[in-house]
């Protein structure tokens, strides 16, 4: 009990003169360390602290479609508008990444239950979907998308004819 | 490719260009011929060429030079050396088509010397070897008058002309024949008797002359320096009424002639009638001299005995009968004896080579006993029309189509057990064909010849080509190997149109071709029908019409027989139709005829009132400007033509509707103009409703020739008088960027009138064009081009891009994007676009072509005094392999690749066995 007393009296005090008279099982604690505190804390952080830490984490991931818009901006702007093979690979990936994210979405959140759950898939969601327009916009402005008459002239049915003729220049 | 530096402005077709273009590189190094020419190797595998020179006029064997030969003369202006053994030409000189080079005389001593053209003359001296010109003079005649019946002849070394003046006198001039020099001048020598029945025998002319009853046969040597005649009596020789005479057709021995069937001979300035009868009027006489004596050869075409041929001793007045025989096999129509010589071999034998030449243009060369050494069908140096037929499947590839036909199935096996049974057979016979291939492997596929059925592309077609002569030809299209003849002497093929009415794809009905041409004396129609597979007579074989015809056509649609009918429209506007149970199909059906002086055009509709179809006048178009102008062209769209785009895609994305007129006509005229010299006119006129959709006129132009029609894009070539050039001219009808009608909807020329927007350009052609046509192909994916045979005798392909009438004078933007090159007056006719590399080919005068069944290939035939045959390709050979593809390499890396999956599949599994062990 004194050494208790006399621990927290010295709180910051070192006895290196102490005598190994007592080899007690129970060993000292380390300085600094206190056992009523430290249980205190991880009492009320187990509860609170991991479940926010998750939700933070979520948010980041629904986040994160929305976060790659600049990115996704900056490479369009980068891979112009000519078609070759290195831009039409990026349109592709940004195309083929939001599209496979969106398929994914379920395994994305299948450990999350929680109140927010649902506003983060809508975020995830929306954020993908952010990306495809942005990519479209790409093939848009890329000429890619079939939107013109033009596109479809080739599947074209061909014209009939009603009235048929013949002739030419006399024969006599 | 070539584009691909052009910045494509992108959009979703710009893609698919793009990754097309990859592939095309791909495909570049490895598998396609993108050449426009052909390699060197490559000479003569898709193309052939066929030399002729045309009917025989004149022709005598070269007996001079080592090299045996025949030298010829023919109708068509050609001085040529044939090949004593082949037929083949050695030489040949292509003299002028029009009267300048008319080939008055050909005489061979150790040279040859030709007199061409009709005053001026032109008089020739030719090395008999090698056909190299050596001399040369020029002769005009101050009078012009009656030099048509002027005649040449080589008498001593001397040229001899004589220009016979009717019932007055004739003129003898002689003159050296190398150096021209005039020996005696000219003279004249007073002959009142004379008129146009007289013959020459050179050196004595000789007329039947007098009243009708008192005639006087009379004779004169008009190169003698004393006049001297020989007159007799008609009577003596022949009681007939109407005396003819006729001269023989090849004459090397005695001055004579023909007194309608007696021959008559002029010895010692005396008549001399011979004692060997003529067989037959129409038989073709010859005198010809041989080891034993002069001969008389005469050879008909006998009722019975077909050709036959006879000669006599002249002498003796015998038979000579190792000469003699007759042929039935031999078809020579009207057999005309060009070039005879005998000779005698060591058992005292007689040797005759003759060559006869027939009414069907065809030579041929006999020897002994009737044996024909080689013939020659001259009738092809004049190729009128030309059909591309497609072949009859194979028997075993009908019997699988017929499999599947929905109603033969229907009709045949009704059960599941018949119809596996059926499978089987055919499975069987399909194994059956692949062993025999296999036995008789290639040694007896190369001794018989190809049978006639489709190959898997469609690129072997027979060609039908209808001759000026009447002859009518089945050709291979692949070896250019003559499959069948037929010679139709009453037809007069000079307005004559070909259709074919049944292809070959009906299996149990035949193949029908329709001729349709005109009598040669009556001018009436005349209709032949063939099987253009064998040239066997079918359906209507050859109908003899009793009445003109103005205007055919085809029906567009096909009987249960699958064969479309043929319209005759005759000359009082009445309407036949061939078979007439094809009449109540008749709907829809309009036709046009322009009148070629009167410049004016009809349009008739033609309507089925339950019994019979009528015509019907429903509009007319003069187009004769005031009285000057004619019709030189009228040209529609050909009838089968498909249309792959209906409209050109602009850069920035929206289409430009193209107005594709199924009905349009391009009609060009000509004629004088009071103001301009010389106006072309090109009017666009619609078919059906005799609508002028644009017209377009040419001032100080002459000559509109070759026009091309084919989607909306119209050419026609004319010659400048201003800039003394040919100019050609194209045209693009467009309908704007929105469309009349609906996609896939009819078209129909009575809805609603509306111009459309044409554009047209004018480019410099810096050559003669001949021949001009446009490449087909089956869906008319590829690009079109344009062959445009020259008169230096080359073909030209030329990409329309290049006569497009949309090339800018300096694109700005937008047309530079799209493509389109910056115009160019001159159009540019370089080396490597000529189809026919180095084979010039002489006087052409059409170009045909036809689809095949690769899309990217069109099968090409030029007539004129050559024939050739090619196949092109406008957007290269995108799907076929190409020509000297490696099939052992490929074959080799594969199987390698194989090899090596498998072995190293093994190693694999072992190393992973060694693995688990340790």
């Amino acid at each position: 009990m004194s050494q208790l007393k006399s621990n927290k009296k010295l709180k910051w005090a070192l006895d290196f003169n102490q005598k190994n008279k007592q080899l007690s099982t129970e060993l000292p604690s380390p300085p600094g360390y206190s056992q009523s505190s430290n249980a205190n804390y991880a009492e009320s952080s187990k509860d609170s602290d991991s479940n926010l830490l998750l939700i933070k984490k979520l948010w980041d991931v629904a986040l994160g479609p929305l976060k790659q818009v600049p990115m996704n901006l900056f490479i369009m702007y980068m891979a112009g508008n000519s078609i070759s093979i290195f831009p039409i690979m990026m349109v592709g990936m940004l195309i083929v990444r939001p599209v496979k994210a969106l398929f994914a979405t379920q395994s994305t959140f299948k450990m999350v239950e929680g109140t927010q759950a649902i506003g983060q898939k809508i975020v995830y969601c929306i954020g993908n979907i952010v990306n495809i327009l942005l990519a479209l916009y790409k093939c848009q402005s890329m000429g890619l998308l079939p939107t013109h008459s033009s596109d479809w002239l080739a599947f074209e049915e061909p014209q009939t004819r009603l009235e048929h003729i013949g002739g030419g220049l006399s024969l006599i | 490719m070539g584009n691909l530096s052009i910045n494509l402005k992108p959009n979703f077709m710009g893609l698919l260009k793009c990754l097309n273009s990859i592939n095309w590189f791909i495909v570049f190094f490895s598998l396609i011929n993108l050449s426009m020419c052909i390699y060197e190797d490559q000479i003569g595998k898709f193309d052939w060429r066929q030399s002729y020179v045309g009917r025989i006029k004149f022709a005598q064997f070269d007996t001079v030079s080592t090299a045996r030969k025949i030298i010829v003369a023919t109708e068509e202006n050609v001085l040529a050396a044939l090949n004593l053994k082949t037929g083949q030409v050695v030489w040949r000189h292509v003299f002028e088509s029009t009267s300048s080079g008319n080939i008055q005389l050909l005489h061979l001593s150790d040279q040859i010397i030709t007199v061409t053209g009709s005053n001026p003359y032109l008089v020739r001296g030719w090395d008999l070897s090698t056909g190299v010109l050596i001399w040369e003079w020029g002769l005009t005649l101050q009078k012009n008058e009656h030099t048509d019946f002027s005649e040449w002849w080589v008498q001593n070394g001397l040229l001899v002309h004589m220009v016979p003046k009717f019932g007055s006198h004739i003129e003898v001039s002689v003159y050296n024949v190398a150096t021209g020099h005039n020996r005696g001048a000219t003279s004249k020598l007073p002959a009142v008797w004379i008129n146009e029945g007289c013959v020459l025998s050179p050196p004595y002319y000789t007329c039947i002359s007098g009243s009708p009853g008192n005639q006087l046969l009379l004779s004169m040597d008009v190169t003698s320096d004393a006049v001297q005649i020989i007159s007799k009596p008609l009577a003596e020789y022949t009681t007939a009424r109407n005396a003819n005479l006729n001269p023989f057709d090849t004459n090397t021995v005695i001055p004579g002639f023909l007194l309608n069937e007696k021959i008559i001979l002029i010895r010692g300035n005396k008549f001399e009638a011979i004692n060997i009868a003529v067989s037959e009027p129409s038989a073709s006489v010859a005198l010809v001299d041989s080891a034993s004596g002069p001969l008389v050869l005469q050879t008909w075409n006998d009722e019975a005995k077909g050709f036959t041929l006879t000669a006599h001793n002249l002498v003796s007045g015998q038979r000579v009968n190792e000469i003699g025989w007759s042929d039935r096999s031999l078809s020579i129509p009207e057999p005309e004896l060009s070039a005879v010589i005998c000779t005698k071999t060591a058992r005292e034998q007689h040797v005759c080579r003759i060559l006869v030449t027939a009414a069907d243009d065809a030579s041929h060369l006999i020897q002994q006993e009737g044996r024909v050494l080689w013939t020659r069908e001259e009738a092809l140096a004049n190729v009128v029309a030309v059909e591309f037929v497609d072949l009859p499947v194979s028997d075993l590839d009908a019997a699988i189509e017929s499999e599947f036909d929905q109603k033969e199935a229907a009709k045949m096996h009704s059960s599941v057990l018949a119809a596996f049974t059926r499978r089987l057979q055919s499975q069987f016979q399909q194994l059956q064909g692949a062993v025999r291939t296999l036995l008789a492997g290639d040694a007896a596929a190369a001794d018989e010849p190809p049978p006639l059925v489709r190959d898997y592309f469609n690129l072997h077609k027979i060609m039908v080509l209808l001759t000026d002569a009447g002859k009518i030809f089945g050709m291979d299209n692949l070896s250019g190997e003559i499959l069948w003849k037929l010679y139709e002497p009453n037809l007069n093929t000079e307005a004559a149109v070909m259709f074919t009415r049944r292809s070959a794809r009906h299996p149990p009905h035949d193949a029908y071709l329709t001729i349709v041409g005109k009598h040669e004396e009556t001018g009436n129609g005349l209709i032949v029908s063939l099987n253009p597979i064998r040239g066997t007579p079918v359906g209507e074989q050859t109908l003899h019409l009793d009445v003109q015809i103005l205007q055919c056509a085809v029906l567009y649609k096909a009987d249960a027989q699958k064969l479309h009918a043929l319209i005759l429209l005759d000359k009082d506007e009445n309407v036949q139709i061939l078979p007439e149970s094809s009449a109540p199909l008749v709907e829809n059906m309009y036709m046009h005829v322009a009148d070629r002086s009167s410049a004016v055009v009809r349009g008739y509709a033609l309507r089925h009132d339950g019994e019979r179809v009528s015509a019907k006048n429903i509009w007319s178009v003069d187009l004769s400007g005031g009285g000057s102008q004619r019709v030189v062209w009228s040209v529609s769209k050909p009838a089968a033509e498909r249309i792959h785009s209906a409209g050109r895609v602009l850069p920035d994305r929206s289409v430009l509707y193209k107005h594709l007129n199924p009905n349009l006509v391009l009609l060009l005229t000509e004629g004088p103009d009071p103001v301009h010299k010389d106006v072309v006119v090109a009017t666009c006129v619609d078919g059906v409703s005799g609508g002028v959709l644009s017209a377009h006129v040419h001032r100080r132009a002459r000559r509109p020739a070759l026009p091309l029609h084919s989607e909306h894009f119209l050419a026609y070539l004319y010659y400048n008088d201003k800039q003394r050039r040919h100019e050609i001219a194209t045209l693009e009808l467009y309908e704007g960027p929105e469309r009349w009608v609906p996609a896939g909807a009819a078209f129909s020329s009575l809805r609603g009138a509306r111009a459309p927007h044409v554009q047209r350009h004018a480019y410099i052609v810096p050559a003669a064009p001949a021949a001009a046509a446009l490449s087909a192909t089956e869906r008319s994916l590829t690009d079109k081009h344009v062959l445009l045979a020259l008169s230096t005798g080359a073909i030209v392909e030329l990409p329309w891009a290049l006569l497009e009438p949309r090339r800018a004078l300096s694109p700005a933007g937008e047309a530079r994007e799209e493509g389109l090159v910056p115009y160019a007056p001159e159009l540019p006719l370089p080396a490597e676009a000529v189809v026919n590399y180095n084979a010039t080919l002489l006087r052409l005068t059409r170009i045909h072509t036809a689809p095949s069944g690769l899309e990217s290939t069109s099968l090409v035939l030029a007539t004129g005094l050559d024939l050739f045959y090619t196949r092109i390709a406008p957007s290269k050979t995108f799907d076929l392999l190409k020509d000297d593809f490696d099939y052992y390499l490929i074959s080799v890396v594969l199987a390698a690749l194989v090899l090596a999956t498998y072995s190293t599949k093994y190693f694999a599994a072992r190393k992973m066995l060694k693995m688990a062990w340790k």
